[in-house]
């Protein structure tokens, strides 16, 4: 039997239903309110002025002819500045000299690219300051006052209107492939590249990671510790105390040969003698002076030899420059490349016999360095001969290497000693034999001494 | 006519001394020309000549504290008289180079506090007192440069000290061979080696009273 609903009753049933419903709904409504929910950040968009700007230079392909002949790009990507972290600068931040009646000048004060984006880098020192000190002392700095148009400035390396946080730490994003080529390559195939590249939780190192970002430094010009090796051992900590377990003299391993002369199986090796002072500090071209060296070198392909060493060495030390001039030796791979082709440390070389022994190819190849006034290496080809001359006692008793740079002449006195020593004693028995043979021999003793040909003294000679 | 003229320490040392510089040349010649010879790796050479080495100068401290404390020490005394060292040097060269072969007796003749003859007397001070010593140091500043980096430079260098260690180690090559060849021309081939293993040599009584 269905139950019978009256008015009242029906009344009584709707109402609270169009209460639940009522509530219901302004739960919602509130929760939407109140319970926070992600939001989705809005694309950032350029100011009203950026875009009075970017009116013009949002146009692609942009740019301008300079007196020089060079283009100045004038492009400026919307999208990329709005995202970049200059974005929010705005335009002027660092455009403060453009005055946007006059833009453009009827006249064009700039004179070359190369310039403009020179003059720019003061720009990004009113911020950067800190940035902008450490390139200024770098060798990329160096290089740049010294007119080296190859030298990279700010613009360079980062792209003003397109910068992002932490680019520069992807692999495929450093901007010192763009000059680096060949040792960007190199790096690639190294185990850094591998582990960086096989795990973004990756600590290894790209090029900042060991070069830094900004305070570049030539390789030559540091004592030890203070070039790569000390970012190599900034990671790897304990690797002193590692090769003490087995390596005599790890030590001094450490000083005079470089970590990729051992770490890079396959590459070629190479001695420098750097041209140093008694506190070890690097001889520069113009202390030392050049053409000494030229005039040494000459145009013989195999550089200069033992004993024109020894007397370049002799003159610098009389010429009056300050303090003594020493060479200090260093094992290393032939080129930057090579150096960046570090493998993993189960193929690093172990076999001391590799560089121990005479014509190990660690050895054939030599040069002598001195660090030029921009900070970089400037090399002078040797002949191999000056590491195991006689005449290298003097002119490179820092660098020796047991076997590998052996003194031929020190070779040749042992054997005489062992042809002395044999031959002593073979011709005196053949003396003593020649004496009884001859019936020279008449003992006068009569407890006897033998005659150097052998046999008792107490028996007649034959 | 035996004579008591190796006293046991005198003996320990020298043998142990032999062996050690057998072990020390060859493992010396095996780090230097590792490529012409390869009896044993470069590392274990250096293993076995810093372990030698060691045991060496430990062996040489014996000697010397032997013969400090002893009255035997008069057998290394330096014959002051240049006159007569110089002509007992020359009759003691004079035999070994001709003498010897005619059948002259030594001019020689060993007593328990001297038993050098002039040549040896002067050899082995030199070996003792100079090379010896020069050996050890260099050595030493050798198996570990960067902790003696300070006396390496003052004396000009790795390169200066490793020539002077190799040119006392070549010293040492020519010595043994002729010390060694020297040790057969006793009375026999095998007299000296005898002395010095018990201690007793043979001497003519009547050389021994003049």
């Amino acid at each position: 039997m269905e139950p019978k609903l009256d008015c009242n009753s029906a009344s009584r049933k709707i109402l609270p239903r169009f209460i639940e419903t009522s509530f219901a709904i302004a739960a919602i409504a509130a929760a939407l309110i109140l319970v926070p929910v992600p939001a989705f950040a809005a694309e950032p968009a350029p100011s009203a002025a950026d875009q009075n700007c970017l009116g013009c230079h949002g146009t692609a392909g942009m740019e301008k002819k300079l007196a020089d002949g060079s283009t100045l790009k004038l492009h400026v990507p919307a999208d990329g500045y709005a995202k970049s972290v200059h974005g929010p600068n705005g335009c002027t931040s660092c455009h403060a000299d453009v005055d946007p009646a006059k833009h453009p000048p009827e006249k064009n004060e700039i004179a070359s690219a190369r310039s403009f984006a020179t003059s720019m880098t003061q720009v990004c020192r009113t911020c950067h300051t800190d940035k902008f000190e450490q390139w200024d002392t770098s060798i990329h700095g160096a290089l740049a006052r010294n007119g080296n148009p190859a030298a990279p400035i700010c613009t360079d390396c980062h792209n003003p209107h397109a910068i992002i946080k932490n680019a520069a730490t992807q692999v495929d994003q450093v901007p010192c492939k763009n000059c680096h080529a060949e040792i960007y390559t190199a790096y690639l195939g190294s185990m850094h590249a591998k582990s960086r590249l096989g795990s973004k939780d990756s600590y290894a190192p790209i090029c900042s990671g060991c070069h830094t970002a900004h305070s570049v430094k030539p390789i030559a010009a540091g004592a030890f510790g203070q070039g790569p090796e000390a970012a190599c051992f900034g990671c790897h900590a304990g690797v002193l105390e590692a090769h003490q377990k087995w390596l005599p003299n790890a030590e001094l391993h450490f000083e005079v040969v470089s970590c990729p002369a051992c770490h890079v199986p396959g590459a070629q090796r190479r001695v420098d003698l750097m041209l140093i002072d008694s506190k070890g500090k690097a001889r520069g071209t113009e202390q030392v002076g050049v053409p000494l060296f030229e005039a040494s070198t000459g145009s013989d392909s195999k550089g200069i030899d033992a004993q024109t060493l020894w007397n370049v060495m002799q003159t610098l030390n009389r010429s009056g420059i300050a303090g003594k001039t020493l060479l200090r030796g260093r094992l290393d791979v032939i080129n930057g490349p090579q150096a960046h082709q570090m493998a993993d440390k189960s193929k690093a070389l172990s076999d001391c016999g590799t560089c121990h022994r005479a014509g190990s190819q660690a050895f054939q190849s030599v040069t002598i360095s001195l660090v030029g006034p921009d900070g970089r290496r400037v090399g002078y080809g040797a002949n191999a001969d000056v590491l195991n001359s006689a005449f290298s006692v003097d002119s490179v008793s820092g660098f020796y290497a047991i076997g590998g740079t052996r003194i031929k002449l020190l070779d040749i006195l042992l054997v005489l000693a062992i042809l002395g020593g044999g031959g002593i004693a073979v011709g005196h028995v053949f003396l003593g034999w020649m004496f009884k043979r001859f019936g020279l021999y008449h003992p006068h003793d009569g407890h006897g001494h033998p005659p150097a040909g052998g046999g008792d003294a107490s028996k007649p000679a034959a | 006519m035996r004579l008591y003229i190796h006293p046991l320490p005198v003996r320990i040392w020298h043998w142990t001394n032999a062996l050690g510089f057998v072990l020390m040349i060859l493992s010396g010649t095996q780090i230097r020309y590792v490529g012409l010879i390869d009896v044993v790796s470069f590392r274990t050479a250096v293993s076995v000549h810093n372990f030698v080495g060691f045991v060496l100068i430990a062996n040489f401290c014996l000697w010397l504290t032997f013969y400090i404390t002893s009255d035997r020490v008069r057998a290394y005394h330096s014959e002051l008289n240049l006159k007569k060292h110089f002509i007992g040097s020359f009759r003691q060269a004079y035999y070994y180079a001709f003498g010897i072969f005619r059948g002259d007796p030594n001019p020689f003749t060993p007593t328990i506090y001297r038993k050098f003859n002039p040549l040896q007397s002067m050899i082995y001070q030199i070996i003792m007192m100079l090379l010896f010593p020069v050996q050890i140091y260099t050595g030493i500043l050798l198996w570990d440069l960067k902790r003696f980096s300070a006396q390496v430079d003052f004396f000009g260098g790795v390169r200066v000290i490793d020539t002077v260690h190799v040119l006392v180690f070549i010293a040492f090559v020519f010595y043994i061979l002729v010390h060694v060849y020297l040790g057969t021309l006793g009375h026999t081939r095998t007299a000296h080696f005898k002395a010095m293993m018990t201690g007793y040599e043979d001497v003519d009584e009547e050389a021994a009273a003049e």
